[in-house]
Formats: C-alpha cells, sequence, structure tokens
C-alpha cells in the first residue's frame, strides 16, 4: 500500500496542474472573497466571523474538488489499463482503495492546512492560538472527504464524467452547506438540509474555535467532529462497496 | 508449467468459454490465435487472476488457481495490451513502482531495472519521463516492467501493436531469449508472422472453444489444407478456362487469373504447366502460395468480419 501511495504523491508533486487546482486556485479564492466579505461587518466580530466563513468554506469546497480528482484518477488507471496490471500483482485489491483514501487525506490535510497558514500570514486569521482544535477540525475534515472521490468515480465511466459530476455535486453540496452565502441568511429549509453536507459541519465547527470559542473538550464541538466522522465512516463505507462492485469489474 | 481444463466463463447471458482444454510445458511459448470476440482476452484474463471461471480446473506452476490466486500471482508477469505506464512519472520510477509490488529487496530491484533497461535498450534514458517515449519505447517498458519479479510465466497480450519495425526485433529477440531461459510465455497477437517466428505450439480459438492446436507443421498437416498454383494468363479467354476446368475441378478465376488448389504442389505444377501450354495459354507469372499460419487461421475461422 505504502508503494501505491508513494506513487500518487509523485506523480502529484510532478504535475503542476495539480498543484495550481489543489493549492493556487483556493487560495486565489480565498483571497478575492476574504477582501469582498472579510472587511464587510460593521465591528471586528463581523470581520472575523466573514473571514471564518470565508476559509472554512473555500477550503472545503475546493477540497471536495481536489478529492473529486483523485477519484478520477482511479478511472484513467482502469482506462490505461493500469488497474488491470495491479489486480494481477499480489497486492490486496482493497489495498488500491486504501492507499486512495491515505493519499486523499494526505493531500486534504496539507490543503487544509496551507489555507490556514496563508489566512494567519495575510489576514490575520490567528489559528495557532487554537492549534489542538484546528488540527483535529483539519484532520476529520480530510477524512469526511476522503471517501467522496471514490464514491462520484464508481458512479461514472470516465474522468471527464467525474468532473461533471463533481461540479454539480460539489456546488450543490456547498450552497447548501453554506459555503457560499451564509446559512443564517437562506431558508429554513435549507438550514435544516445543510447537515447532509461536509461542509456545513466543516464551517460551524471552524465557527465554534474561532467565534465561539469553545474548547476542544467541549461537546458542542466535539459534535461537529462526530459529525464529520460519521459521514466519513459513511462515505468509505460506499466507497468499499461500491469500488468492488463498480471499479474493480474489469469484464 | 500450465494445465486448463473444461475452461468455462459466460458473462450474463454469453457463453464466452465453452470448455476449453490445454496444457503448456515449462519453456513453451505457446500462441493463443482467434478472430476479436474469440475468447482469447477471457482466457488470458482467467488466467492472470483477473476473471474468475464458472467451470474447469487452472493450475499455474503448480498452484491451484482457483483456491490461490494470490500464489499464483507470485509466478505470473502480465504483459498488458495497454500501455498501462504512468506517463508523468520517469520510466525508471514506473518500474520501480511496478517492480516495488513484489517482495524483491530494494537493492536487488535497482539492479533488475538496470539490467532489464539495458535489455531493452533504454538504460539511457532511463530517467527521462515516459512522456518523452516513443511507441515502441513505451511497449519495451511495458514488457519490461512485467518481468522484475522474474516470473515462470509471462502473459503477452499483443505486445507489439503499433509499433516501428526496429523494436518489434527486439521485442522478439528478448521473448526468444527469455524463452531459451525457461520462461513460459502465453502470447496473443493478430499478426500471424508474429507467431510463426515466436511459439512452439499455436492454440486456435474461436467461438469459446479451442478449434486446432499444435505445432506449425502439425497444423499444416491435421486439416485437409491445400497449397495453390496462381497463374496470370495475356490471353485467357472463357473457353480456355472451360477447357482447363474439365480437367482440374478446384479451380477458381478471377479476371486473367487462374487459383489451382491442390495437396500435391511438387507432383501437380508440372501438369497445370503442361495443360496450359497444350491449349495455347501465355503465361505471365506464376505465383506458388504455400500453406502458412495465416491461410490455416483463415480456413478454420472463416473470412467473415469479426467487429465485436
Amino acid at each position: 500500500m505504502i508503494q501505491l501511495i508513494k506513487k500518487d504523491l509523485k506523480l502529484f508533486f510532478g504535475n503542476k496542474q495539480d498543484w495550481i487546482l489543489t493549492f493556487i486556485l483556493p487560495i486565489i479564492f480565498i483571497t478575492l472573497f476574504s477582501f469582498v466579505f472579510g472587511k464587510m461587518g460593521g465591528t471586528d466580530e463581523d470581520n472575523l466571523g466573514g473571514l471564518v466563513h470565508v476559509v472554512a468554506g473555500t477550503s472545503v469546497m475546493m477540497l471536495l474538488f481536489s478529492v473529486a480528482g483523485i477519484g478520477g484518477s482511479l478511472l484513467d488507471e482502469k482506462q490505461d489499463g493500469m488497474l488491470k496490471k495491479l489486480l494481477c500483482s499480489p497486492i490486496n485489491p482493497r489495498h488500491i482503495l486504501y492507499g486512495k483514501l491515505v493519499y486523499a487525506n494526505i493531500i486534504s490535510i496539507v490543503q487544509l492546512i496551507i489555507m490556514f497558514v496563508y489566512a494567519w500570514l495575510f489576514f490575520g486569521l490567528d489559528f495557532i492560538e487554537h492549534l489542538p482544535s484546528v488540527m483535529l477540525m483539519i484532520l476529520v475534515i480530510a477524512y469526511a472527504c476522503s471517501g467522496f472521490g471514490v464514491v462520484l468515480a464508481s458512479f461514472a465511466k470516465s474522468r471527464k464524467q467525474v468532473q461533471g459530476y463533481s461540479t454539480i455535486v460539489v456546488l450543490v453540496m456547498s450552497s447548501v452547506g453554506g459555503s457560499m452565502v451564509p446559512l443564517f441568511m437562506m431558508p429554513e429549509i435549507m438550514q435544516k438540509l445543510a447537515v447532509v453536507s461536509v461542509n456545513y459541519w466543516g464551517i460551524q465547527g471552524f465557527y465554534d474555535i474561532f467565534l465561539n470559542l469553545l474548547p476542544i473538550t467541549d461537546i458542542t464541538f466535539l459534535s461537529k467532529v462526530f459529525a464529520l466522522i460519521g459521514i466519513g465512516t459513511f462515505l468509505n463505507l460506499v466507497a468499499l462497496r461500491m469500488f468492488k462492485r463498480n471499479i474493480l469489474k474489469m469484464a | 508449467m500450465i494445465d486448463v481444463l473444461n475452461l468455462k466463463k459466460t458473462f450474463d447471458t454469453i457463453e464466452a468459454l465453452k470448455g476449453i482444454s490445454f496444457n503448456i510445458a515449462q519453456g513453451e511459448c505457446y500462441g493463443l490465435l482467434g478472430p476479436n470476440g474469440a475468447g482469447k482476452t477471457t482466457t488470458i484474463s482467467i488466467m492472470s487472476t483477473l476473471v474468475e471461471p464458472n467451470e474447469g480446473e487452472i493450475n499455474i506452476a503448480g498452484i491451484d488457481l482457483r483456491t490461490n490466486p494470490q500464489e499464483c500471482k507470485k509466478n505470473i508477469g502480465v504483459v498488458t495490451q495497454e500501455l498501462a505506464l504512468y506517463n508523468e512519472l520517469s520510466a525508471y520510477d514506473n518500474l520501480l513502482f511496478w517492480g516495488g509490488l513484489y517482495d524483491v529487496p530494494k537493492p536487488e530491484l535497482i539492479a533488475r531495472i538496470d539490467q532489464t533497461m539495458k535489455l531493452f535498450g533504454l538504460f539511457d534514458r532511463k530517467n527521462d519521463k515516459v512522456k518523452t517515449y516513443s511507441g515502441g519505447m513505451k511497449r519495451r517498458i511495458n514488457i519490461a516492467s512485467a518481468l522484475l519479479n522474474k516470473p515462470k510465466i509471462l502473459f503477452m497480450d499483443e505486445p507489439t501493436v503499433g509499433i516501428d519495425p526496429q523494436s518489434r526485433n527486439l521485442i522478439f529477440e528478448v521473448v526468444e531469449k527469455l524463452r531459451k531461459e525457461g520462461m513460459t510465455i502465453v502470447y496473443t497477437t493478430h499478426y500471424m508472422e508474429e507467431a510463426e517466428r515466436l511459439c512452439d505450439r499455436i492454440g486456435i480459438i474461436d467461438n469459446g472453444k479451442i478449434i486446432a492446436q499444435g505445432t506449425l507443421n502439425e497444423l499444416k498437416t491435421s486439416g485437409s489444407m491445400k497449397e495453390s498454383v496462381v497463374i496470370s494468363f495475356t490471353n485467357l479467354t472463357d473457353a480456355h478456362h472451360s477447357s482447363i476446368a474439365n480437367d482440374w475441378k478446384d479451380l477458381l478465376r478471377f479476371d486473367d487469373t487462374l487459383h489451382f488448389y491442390t495437396m500435391d504442389i511438387q507432383g501437380d505444377l508440372s501438369k497445370i504447366i503442361m495443360k496450359c501450354s497444350n491449349i495455347g495459354l501465355d503465361i505471365s507469372k506464376i505465383d506458388i502460395k504455400k500453406i502458412n499460419l495465416e491461410t490455416i487461421f483463415l480456413s478454420l475461422t472463416g473470412k467473415k468480419l469479426r467487429d465485436t
């Protein structure tokens, strides 16, 4: 499995396009949105709320696009015969999936850390003060999103189809979950629907850390952590089932 | 080395394999030929553990494939028809990855990579990204990646599709070398001359059944295959044709050319020329078509196009 993860990381670090999509594009969005929404409030607390919303919302949304791309890479490997060759080798077929999930987690964690470091350096979002809580949130968000790409890929036939699906699903999840417009500005029904999205729990978790100043042991904050773990576990189980049923199907 | 007995496979309602059996000895190169959709890929996919059969027994290097596929995988190498390579990685990194999937200690693996790249004439380009390689070079690396675990059995599924003659020749030389070293090879191809050159025995598969099997000589003599003498004339008329057809039943006419079919070309050639001369035919060209794998293949599987 380590071989598979190392290979994916080598491919990632050797591909400028992946770098741009994973790190540069989210930074551009955060910069733009922070200038627009991060300074709109009347008070410092309002401004901080806007900034947290922009950083958390944009990061989770872009993270979903990144993991969708990782799912798409599985289909590239199937189409180009790599998956077939992997299945002829003595590795356990499940390790192919686990390798992708661990890789997705690594990229997600790095992506989220870079976003928060950027927001800290350029917009003064002091996450160092809340480091344990932020790191816990980053870990569970990465876990929650990791299976998303594989689940999408199992319904598609090619990377292009994954891109098409991911654009729709991520934008819907992000708008419902509050990544684009803060939830309090939405109708009640949308606020109820939001609980099905990773974005909602991620944003609420960061609100708890930065705005409500809840400690890591607080049950309100931990409820968001557990919700994300629950979503991640559900998506990973679906990914495992779909991977065996759809992606590994060779003939 | 490979024993296949009464292998059957059905996909939904399609019977892909209807009970095929064959044995391949160690160090033998066995060619599996057949039209599109005949069952070649299904057979190779089952032998390389990708697809589970519905019925039948398969023994790979003394191991029952159905009960112990993981152990079988350690003994096989698979050269896929697709170029299963990561274009953004160097050839060396590709080989390090594919070889690393087997239990080969790293120093040993690195030595094998260098050795294999030299064998395929790519050592000088080992650090270049695969995307910069030509089609022939990619094909060679694709084969190299299947040899790093030193497999006892190598499955090669159309390994020379779309490459330059030099690369093809190098691949032939490598296959011959591996066979001499005792590796068992199962080779599928649509190029008959490749099978003639490389394979000790050939199995022709069609509609999920092996319809002929043996050495090239055995295949040539097993059926009622006929060689042909193709003679072109400058003054061939219908009258000439009728006159010859009275003496020679197995005959076809195409414009100014007559095709004489015979099982004894040495004995019949002089008779044919004599007859033509006697009726005043002026011969412009004589072509003798000996039996080869292509004629055997076409006579067994037919000339109808298979586009599935």
